[in-house]
């Protein structure tokens, strides 16, 4: 690229250096079609409102939950002794580690509550109709996923009311025929909630499940990129 | 408003074919907006905002930590997050099954909540009416929607109230 000015949409660049390294850039990568595509020559439908908004502040949530979570396990273990006390330290003694458990806390509230939101205004607007069809599937997946991140999330601080709760959580599929008592086995890691399931919930929590919900995520957006937004009804 | 159509329907790929006069067109007829700098400005301000009502809520109400974990001591009620709710009374409302044998009580609720998320997978497929996307031209669909939507909402207030 030889030129005397960058046109980046709106933006003009005639600084010699900054075009010079931006030719250097675009020789070896082509970042400039990358750019003008997917930014500066880039055009959204203008009907989008609201409701529409829902499902971008899902993922925005997902990535504050795996930032924040990422702080919180700087501090907690994942041990039946020290996990409840290293959590109460993070919320009394580590610097703004109140504000960081209650972000990832409230989050993963709100999270749920976007993603029904975006469930209902998908439904309600027909979006999940032909061509559609697999992106819905894909986003029940994705909401499934949310849930069992909360339920693994929940037992972690390892409270009472978590540990109990987890009790009756991990009963429930027992009553099924043949498999259920396995499946209780599998989740619990034994016969009783302990070190084994919190251990395993831990590693449910932070590494299975985000990473397949990341990749989920992918795939959602693939798909959206592919079909394009939804049109005006 | 054919045109509008035309364009709201092509895929990201022929969106992003359409040569620049036309997509020039397209936003000075207000059918599109730039990407940058409206777009991703009014992202991040969304994002600013939700980061906000994180903030204020942790401030507000801070993360609540119960008491430690007791094996020996069974709380006296034992009640769910408000999310599992819904499903919690289920379980709570397949105990009336006991009619139909002893196996039934433990049995029906987690197979009815397998029932459910499985018509939830299953809407695109269910719903054979494939044209149609306006909400009053789909009263069948839009019924079942709110029953489902109350029956969700019912069921995790009486999960909670029970």
């Amino acid at each position: 690229m030889d030129i005397e000015t960058l046109h980046l949409g709106p933006i003009k660049i005639k600084n010699k250096i900054a075009i010079r390294l931006f030719s250097a850039l675009d020789d070896r990568l082509g970042v400039k079609e990358i750019l003008d595509d997917e930014v500066f020559e880039k055009i959204v439908p203008a009907h989008l409102g609201f409701w529409s908004c829902f499902g971008g502040i899902s993922f925005f949530l997902f990535i504050s939950q795996v930032l924040t979570g990422m702080l919180l396990m700087v501090y907690y273990e994942p041990t039946i002794e020290e996990a409840h006390g290293t959590v109460a330290m993070i919320m009394n003694e580590v610097p703004f580690g109140w504000l960081i458990r209650g972000a990832h806390a409230w989050g993963s509230n709100l999270m749920l509550v976007t993603i029904m939101i975006h469930m209902v205004k998908i439904y309600v607007s027909g979006i999940y109709k032909p061509p559609r069809e697999l992106n819905w599937v894909v986003g029940v997946t994705l909401f499934l996923l949310t849930l069992g991140l909360s339920f693994t999330g929940y037992l972690l601080p390892w409270t009472q009311l978590a540990y109990w709760a987890t009790v009756v959580g991990t009963e429930t599929p027992a009553a099924l025929p043949y498999v259920g008592e396995y499946i209780r086995y599998a989740m619990r890691g034994g016969e009783e909630i302990g070190q084994v399931t919190l251990t395993r919930f831990f590693a449910i929590h932070v590494m299975l499940l985000p990473v397949i919900t990341a990749s989920v995520i992918g795939l959602h957006l693939i798909q959206i990129r592919r079909q394009g937004i939804a049109g005006p009804m | 408003m054919a045109e509008q159509t035309q364009y709201t329907k092509k895929k990201e790929c022929e969106v992003k074919a359409l040569p620049m006069e036309e997509k020039k067109r397209l936003v000075r007829e207000g059918k599109a907006h730039w990407f940058f700098p409206g777009h991703i400005i009014e992202q991040i301000v969304l994002c600013g905002f939700v980061v906000l009502i994180l903030i204020t809520l942790s401030t507000v109400w801070p993360a609540h930590l119960g008491e430690k974990a007791d094996p020996f001591d069974t709380p006296d009620h034992i009640k769910p997050e408000w999310y599992f709710l819904a499903a919690y009374y289920s379980l709570r409302l397949a105990e009336y099954t006991d009619f139909m044998g002893a196996w039934a009580p433990k049995i029906m609720g987690i197979v009815a909540q397998q029932v459910a998320v499985t018509i939830l997978i299953l809407v695109p497929f269910l719903d054979r009416n494939v044209n149609e996307r306006r909400p009053g031209k789909r009263p069948i669909a839009i019924a079942l929607g709110i029953l489902a939507a109350l029956m969700a909402i019912v069921f995790t207030i009486l999960g909670a109230v029970v």
